[in-house]
């Protein structure tokens, strides 16, 4: 069995004397999807920030292509795609621009068919020269998970990827993560609730209140039979 | 990748907004214009007291630059975020300290260049040698400054009150070497050999080892910790 992109084990956070991760045990393998689905405040996107590295665990380990996740090296960090509630846009650089600057820090090759394609899939090739500032949150969304896809990345963080998305981005969303797993790459993603894309497996997990445990359909769907009362 | 070609990258990043927008270089030309109108007019400084109050007015104007220019280094980071963006990419955090601090450097001096001009104009100073000796301090001063602001503003850029904590860290952690920087120039301004203000310049390269590697050291848990 192939070795895990992510472990945790018994991972948990507090900020100051608020818990929001209890003690979390995950492992996600390549080629496989990931999705947390959770409500506001879960602990979802918590738990994607300790795995791109932004923050250490209170108690536990994180793990990233084995390596702790806080002290992880310049080639781990590469081979990691990462989409967060903020951009990470610059917003008076052009679409184009922006994946420019991200391609060169992480060195990629063939930056101009890479971006053409990036831009042609995104279905913002027409406004490769335009401004970010301008743009909707949904073409901002689209340009950022072009941004997180521009270095073929082995794992894939996205945070609530479908937010602020019109059907065709939902569309380029999903397929960018078909995509992904097919080529091997691990894709994580946040979700409010439980989500399909054609063709593609699942591995689901419930947050709540910093606990994550397996997501079970028929579970959730008792619980909302028994809020309508029926 | 290098990391020299990715800090490159993300220097032309910073130059080309700043090309774009223009934000920096307006503010700092109008500042180090209005300091000067205001202490050549408060000062009026008699002939054999401009040199001091010459290169008083200078530090002053090195002070409000840097504060300035090494915000503005990092304000285009703290948009949308992208100061994440850049702890998770390859580069290395000290290589990225290194491309902040070239392109806090690079605002200053634009605003001193401005400075050093009205500098003349209103303190009525020759220009000339003596002008010229003065590069060695406040290139030393710049330096320092820079290294220091950099480093506090990417701390502050991610506080609350980011705009107002950084002069409160940064203008007194500097006075060490703003002291030593004052006294060299009006020296050097005044004719004085290299050799009479070899103590102040001590200070100063020593200030800059300092806060360079100390910016560089620890650039990375500024950056990468929430």
């Amino acid at each position: 069995m192939a070795e895990p992109v992510v472990e945790t084990r018994g991972l948990t956070k507090s900020f100051g004397i608020t818990p929001v991760l209890r003690g979390v045990d995950l492992r996600v393998f390549p080629s496989s999807v990931t999705c947390l689905i959770g409500a506001n405040g879960a602990g979802k996107s918590t738990l994607l920030r300790i795995l791109g590295g932004f923050g250490h665990p209170t108690t536990g380990t994180a793990s990233v292509f084995g390596e702790h996740s806080h002290s992880m090296t310049p080639a781990i960090r590469r081979s990691i795609g990462m989409v967060t509630h903020q951009s990470w846009l610059y917003p008076n650089l052009t679409a184009r621009e922006n994946l420019e600057f991200y391609a060169s820090i992480y060195g990629v090759r063939d930056v101009h068919r890479n971006i053409d394609q990036w831009l042609e899939r995104s279905g913002l090739a027409a406004f490769a020269g335009e401004r970010v500032r301008g743009f909707s949150r949904g073409m901002e969304q689209r340009l950022s998970l072009a941004r997180a896809m521009i270095a073929d990345p082995r794992l894939l963080l996205l945070d609530e990827p479908f937010s602020a998305l019109d059907p065709q981005g939902v569309g380029f969303a999903c397929g960018l993560i078909k995509s992904s797993v097919e080529r091997g790459c691990a894709v994580m993603f946040t979700a409010h609730v439980a989500l399909e894309i054609e063709g593609v497996n699942i591995d689901r997990y419930e947050m709540v209140r910093g606990r994550l445990s397996q997501y079970h359909e028929e579970v959730k769907r008792g619980r909302l039979r028994s809020l309508l009362g029926r | 990748m290098t990391n020299t070609s990715a800090a490159l990258a993300v220097l032309r990043k910073d130059l080309r907004l700043e090309v774009r927008t223009g934000q920096s270089t307006i503010a700092l030309f109008a500042l180090s214009l209005l300091i000067m109108v205001v202490l050549v007019f408060a000062l009026d400084p008699k002939p054999r007291e401009r040199f001091d109050a010459g290169a008083g007015a200078l530090w002053v104007a090195l002070i409000f630059a840097g504060v300035l220019g090494a915000t503005r280094a990092l304000v285009a980071e703290s948009e949308s975020g992208c100061i994440r963006a850049l702890a998770l990419s390859p580069i290395d955090p000290a290589a990225l300290y290194a491309a902040k601090l070239a392109s806090a450097l690079i605002f200053m001096a634009v605003a001193e260049a401005a400075a050093v001009g009205l500098i003349v104009l209103f303190f009525n100073l020759d220009v000339g040698p003596q002008l010229a000796r003065v590069a060695l301090p406040v290139v030393l001063g710049t330096l320092g400054f820079s290294a220091l602001a950099t480093l506090l503003a990417a701390i502050s850029s991610r506080t609350r009150a980011g705009d107002l904590m950084l002069p409160l860290l940064a203008v007194p952690m500097f006075i060490p070497a703003l002291i030593a920087g004052v006294k060299a120039s009006g020296a050097l301004l005044a004719g004085a050999g290299f050799s009479e203000v070899g103590k102040w310049i001590g200070i100063l390269v020593a200030f800059d080892a300092l806060f360079v590697t100390l910016g560089a050291l620890l650039f990375e848990y500024v950056i990468g910790e929430e």
